[in-house]
């Protein structure tokens, strides 16, 4: 296995790696930035954004629906405030997360840290735990 | 890799099938299935979309409130259009790698994100919006 910034070990590909390729700058335009990392680390990461914006999308339809799908259930408007807001949060990070980790890997740098996974599995075991409790409330 | 032969689309399917067989690529160039995976996890994301913008048009559809129904339903449409567009460029990154081109999905990564802050901003101004309304009923 390839460091993460080795080459591809297969046939000719990734053969013009020397030739800077583009990548968003910091002035937000594609511009010719470190070198291509292996392609594998490359769509590992794109997996890893893709996933996280998929717990987004379905965390704010989690609190859509605890808003507006859910009958009779007291502090409903809670819950689905709280879930939207960590969705939010997942959202704006994941991209974040995905850029400062492509950027790391261009420059050959050490792979940044993230609070995202901590923030979101404590919020999904906050809010989880809020549910259950207002559920007895309400039931009791 | 297909030739760009004038009239291509004009063979017959099963010369158009032998040809594809016989162009496949001898060397295994996608260590685990790097860009079917990718591919795939862009279709799952591209259809949470659509049904999260679904679930938004449905709920504001419920509140009457039209603008978010029209966030929705963009929502939708852009997620619509992305997984349109993972499925016909999961077949050009075969091309890309064999290439050995750039594979990373900068614009399509940073449309995805920034629809999906905007979607979830949307979703929480719906929540305040519809609050606000039930404290003032």
């Amino acid at each position: 296995m390839a460091s993460h910034n080795g080459r591809v070990p297969t046939d000719d590909a990734h053969e013009r790696a020397s030739e800077p390729p583009d990548w968003i700058g910091p002035d937000r335009r594609a511009v010719p930035l470190g070198s291509e990392p292996d392609y594998r680390f490359t769509l590992a990461n794109e997996r890893t954004f893709l996933a996280w914006i998929r717990t987004a999308l379905a965390l704010a339809a989690g609190g859509l629906g605890a808003l507006n799908l859910i009958e009779n259930f007291y502090g409903q408007e809670i819950v689905g405030f709280l879930l939207l807001g960590l969705s939010a949060t997942a959202a704006v990070n994941a991209y974040r997360r995905w850029r400062s980790v492509e950027l790391a890997m261009r420059l050959e740098q050490p792979l940044p840290n993230s609070r995202l996974p901590m923030i979101v599995a404590l919020g999904t075991t906050v809010i989880g735990l809020a549910v259950a409790v207002l559920f007895a409330l309400g039931e009791w | 890799m297909t030739e760009p032969t004038p009239g291509r689309g004009r063979r017959p399917r099963s010369e158009r099938r032998r040809r594809r067989i016989r162009n496949r690529p001898e060397r295994r160039f996608d260590d685990g299935l790097q860009h079917e995976r990718t591919a795939l996890a862009w279709e799952r994301t591209a259809i949470s979309g659509v049904v999260a913008g679904a679930v938004l048009v449905r709920a504001a559809n419920a509140e009457g409130l039209s603008v978010f129904v029209l966030v929705g339903l963009l929502q939708i449409a852009i997620a619509g259009g992305v997984l349109l567009w993972a499925s016909l460029h999961y077949e050009e990154l075969h091309g890309v790698l064999r290439r050995g081109d750039s594979v990373v999905h900068p614009h399509a990564t940073r449309l995805v994100g920034v629809t999906t802050i905007g979607f979830t901003f949307a979703a929480v101004g719906f929540a305040v919006v519809t609050g606000v309304g039930q404290l003032l009923a």
